[in-house]
């Protein structure tokens, strides 16, 4: 056995540190599969805590991870199948969202993730298990996802799923990969169900969101800010003519997505679609907010209050208020998922058969899995 | 005490089975392969599912659970003497219309669930063709589709919870009614799992608005080439419909014998299309896909006129299997993918297939989401048959391999294509599979021996886990 000195002066791929990444003994960019495996076994045999980065716009856990290896995924950045007739795409983890959304825009495709990415990388939008706004027309991320390449904690390369738009071949890893947080394994490469890119967009800015998302027919996203609600509009003109016409106003073109909403603190709370309207009257006021109405969840940011009536009624009806950013003491005081899921146990056999050492993003699940 | 009197302790007598005629009838599903059913239950609460488990697993006897027994994979069936748990007892529907959504019973059959959702103006999207007799339980464990499942995806975008029986009898809730649930997405795991995680005893289902308008086309080629890239045409103009559905001369003709229900018999393809939605976007969007099919040479199109055309039209889709059921005295249904853009080459390599197996194949499928449907229909009387329609079907599982397609689109892997799966996945793979199975059933009490093939787990794969962690 190696000396651990040693096997981290073995890891292959060795760069610079990212930009904003916490403190690391190594940091390593691989830019094959073949890497990650041999990276993560060494990992995983000398008990090396490896901290995955993807774009770093969210990585909302200050002081809780304190790894001895950040893996970056800058180097897995090709595209490696594009089937516009299928829509279908395949793309490696540190492939940009917004790089795959221009790609796709210049074919008329969308794959519908985040709007306002960022530097987010497809891989980290799909860890976090991450939805853009359209999702109340198209599904979340997580129906999206066809296939998945993952390198386990423990270096195995592991695929599931395939790259048609239609498949019960086996035990589904793709939904199971979609929100794990790098808890199975580093994403490595995978494949996005597309859509069209409706030819005709446009917003609508309306009095009551409830009433207009009744009356819009399947719009591609209500959203309340700070007490202003707009109906964004898509599909070919006739439809969006036919929208408009029925909550009565006429469209501004195309869509202006709002930016994350700005505070030291942000937090996302879900609950079911019909109780946001609630969960609106307790925010108001008190934190800068987006709802998506129709879907039920409610992104806020602000100070550090206390927030723990409103996570005991969001878990109440079933939902849940997730911390997404704060400050490294915050952390510390407030469990950032809040009460665990009841299938806790199963899911920490399914962890310890993925990631057998434990090595990666450890303690980042719900229930410090 | 035995098993069977400790069931009949737990259900009473009457719902418990184990007279002969019941096990043969218990011990088969709508697929072509037998299986053993010593026993059968019929539990009506979740805790009498929970004890069902635990009283066969003192006897160590498999457990296989099942909805209706349309499954044409084997699903249903127990491949070792073992016990048949039917859920179809299990059928409340409660409507929660704020959130557009219903919990229901495993047992509740699919179209029964759409009638009752009707009034509030809700239908649930997956519509198999078996819908009529089909359960969600089975729905969800198969992770079906149907012909609308083109625009709105497959069951599992459908379920937002399921209650789950597990392997040690213990009752679990996974998913819920908000959305991203903490935690791994174990919901979407036990969709389309086909009872080998647990049993599925109450589900969350999203039901899905009424569309304001509808337009159903009807389209007839002289080739199946020029059908084909109506379809890709149709998808590259920015069109998604809600269903774009084919079916080919043998069927049309096989179709019109049996209910007539208007399709064109000179063509040697038709397509039949729908679009959903305002009035206004449907008229746009029928008038797209009219445009695709003329420049694609259509020798045939028509838009229903009425609301009962259309259910003409839908009937004669939803009919065929049963018409080939009239025709030949026993059927091979087979399911397998490929992306959309090699259909054209598949659908003539298959007919090549059958061709020289000397089988009569008809086809009729999910065009738009390039999930082929073919059907052998034979004799089984005749000598020898079943084995060339055996090895035919393997060659057309082969073929589909290759363009990049996969194993099955909707009904599953079952006991049926279990071996197949080595087409697809690697040793790794598989094994990556098993270890999810076996974080939920370590003594595969559950529906044993179906999916995976035997010596998916490789346990000289990967480290161990790490001392001390809890298990
Ligand atoms: C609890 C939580 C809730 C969030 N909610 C929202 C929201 O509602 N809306 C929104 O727009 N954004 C939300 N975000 C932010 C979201 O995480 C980012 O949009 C996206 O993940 C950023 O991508 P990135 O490439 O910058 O990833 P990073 O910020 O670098 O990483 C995100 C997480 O994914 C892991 N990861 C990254 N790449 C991989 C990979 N290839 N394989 C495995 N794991 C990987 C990281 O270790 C980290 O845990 C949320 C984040 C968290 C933590
Ligand atoms: C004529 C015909 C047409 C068909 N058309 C389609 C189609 O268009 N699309 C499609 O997808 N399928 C189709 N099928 C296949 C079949 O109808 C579906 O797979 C259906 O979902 C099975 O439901 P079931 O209630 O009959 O389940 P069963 O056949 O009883 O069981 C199927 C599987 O589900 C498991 N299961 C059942 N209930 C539960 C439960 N409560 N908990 C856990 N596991 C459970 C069983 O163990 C088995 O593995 C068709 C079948 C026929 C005969």
């Amino acid at each position: 056995m190696t000396s651990v000195r040693s096997a981290l002066d073995g890891l292959p791929a060795q760069s610079s540190p990212v930009d904003g990444a916490p403190e690391a003994d190594v940091t390593v960019a691989p830019s094959s599969f073949d890497e990650v495996g041999a990276i993560l076994d060494t990992a995983s045999e000398h008990h090396l805590r490896t901290l995955i980065w993807g774009g770093g716009t969210h990585q909302g856990y200050g002081g809780r991870l304190d790894p001895v290896v950040v893996l970056s995924t800058a180097g897995l950045d090709r595209v490696v199948d594009f089937q516009p007739e299928d829509l279908t795409v395949t793309v490696e983890a540190g492939v940009r969202v917004s790089d795959l959304e221009d790609l796709l825009a210049g074919h008329n495709l969308t794959a519908a993730l985040p709007e306002t990415p960022g530097n987010a990388s497809v891989g980290g939008v799909v860890s976090a298990g991450i939805s853009g706004w359209r999702r109340a027309r198209y599904g979340p991320t997580r129906e999206r996802l066809l296939e998945v390449n993952l390198v386990t904690g423990d270096g195995r390369q592991v695929r599931g799923g395939g790259r048609v738009v239609k498949n019960v071949t086996g035990f589904d890893l793709p939904r199971l990969a979609t929100g794990s947080f790098g808890s199975l394994g580093v994403i490595v490469q995978v494949c996005l169900k597309l859509w069209p890119l409706p030819s005709a967009r446009g917003c609508v800015t309306v009095a009551d969101g409830d009433a207009a998302l009744a009356a819009a027919y399947r719009p591609q996203a209500v959203i309340e800010c700070d007490g202003t609600t707009r109906v964004y509009l898509g599909g070919t003109p006739e439809e969006v003519e036919g929208q408009s016409a029925a909550l009565g106003a006429d469209p501004v073109e195309g869509w202006d997505w709002p930016e994350d909403p700005a505070g030291e603190v942000q937090w996302s709370l879900r609950v079911p679609p019909a109780l946001l309207r609630t969960a609106i009257k307790e925010v108001r006021g008190k934190y800068s907010y987006q709802a998506a109405l129709g879907v039920g969840e409610l992104r806020m940011a602000g100070d550090e209050g206390d927030v723990s009536a409103l996570r005991t009624w969001a878990e109440s009806v079933g939902g849940a208020l997730v911390l997404v950013d704060g400050p490294p003491g915050l952390y510390e005081r407030i469990d950032p998922w809040g009460t665990p899921p009841p299938s806790l146990s199963i899911q920490n056999r399914i962890v310890q058969r993925f990631d057998p050492v434990r090595i990666l993003n450890p303690g980042r699940l719900p229930g410090g899995l | 005490m035995t098993l069977t009197a400790e069931l009949r302790d737990i259900l009473g007598h009457d719902r418990v089975l184990s007279e002969p005629l019941e096990r043969w009838v218990y011990g088969m599903d709508s697929g072509v392969v037998r299986g053993d059913a010593q026993l059968v239950a019929f539990p009506e609460t979740t805790a009498e599912v929970a004890a069902i488990v635990r009283v066969a697993r003192h006897y160590r006897t498999p457990i296989v659970a099942r909805g209706a027994g349309t499954g044409l994979a084997g699903g249903a069936i127990p491949t070792q003497p073992g016990l048949v748990v039917v859920l179809t007892k299990m059928n409340s529907v409660e409507i929660d219309e704020a959130n557009a959504t219903a919990w229901v019973g495993p047992g509740v059959i699919n179209l029964d669930l759409s009638k009752q959702t009707e009034p509030h103006g809700f239908h649930f999207a997956p519509d198999p063709s078996s819908q009529s007799a089909c359960t969600i339980g089975g729905n969800i464990a198969n992770n079906s589709g149907g012909p609308h499942c083109l625009a709105e995806g497959s069951t599992v975008g459908h379920v937002l919870a399921v209650e789950l029986v597990t392997a040690d009898g213990d009752v679990v809730m996974l998913g819920g009614p908000a959305p991203d649930p903490i935690g791994l997405d174990l919901r979407g795991v036990v969709v389309g799992s086909e009872g080998t995680l647990g049993i599925i005893t109450k589900a969350l289902v999203r039901l899905t608005p009424n569309p304001p308008d509808v337009r159903t086309l009807l389209t007839g080629f002289a080739s199946v080439e020029d059908a084909a890239a109506t379809v890709s045409g149709i998808i590259a103009r920015g069109v998604v419909p809600a269903a774009l559905e084919m079916m080919d001369q043998r069927m049309t003709q096989a179709v019109e014998r049996f209910v007539s229900a208007g399709f064109p018999t000179d063509a040697a393809a038709v397509l039949l299309a729908e679009v959903v939605g305002l009035s206004a976007a449907v008229e746009a969007e029928a008038a797209i896909i009219s445009e695709v099919a003329r420049e694609n040479n259509a020798t045939t199109l028509r838009v229903a006129a009425d609301e009962s055309e259309r259910a003409k039209l839908w009937l004669g889709r939803k009919s065929a299997f049963g018409a080939v059921a009239q025709a030949a005295p026993d059927y091979y249904l087979h399911d397998t993918v490929v992306p959309r853009t090699k259909l054209v080459e598949t659908m003539t390599r298959v007919y090549e297939i059958a061709d020289r197996h000397g089988i009569t194949m008809l086809n009729v499928f999910h065009a738009g989401d390039g999930n082929l449907h073919p059907l052998m229909a034979f004799d089984s009387e005749e000598e020898g048959m079943l084995d060339r329609v055996k090895a035919a079907a393997r060659e057309l599982v082969e073929v589909c391999v290759q363009v990049g397609g996969a194993l099955s689109g909707e009904h599953g892997i079952g006991i049926e294509k279990r071996d197949l799966m080595k087409l697809v996945f690697n040793e790794a793979d598989l094994d990556a599979q098993a270890r999810i199975r076996e974080a939920f059933d370590p003594a595969q009490a559950l529906n044993p021996d179906k999916i995976l093939p035997a010596g998916s787990r490789c346990f000289d794969l990967g480290r161990p886990p790490l001392e001390g962690m809890w298990v």
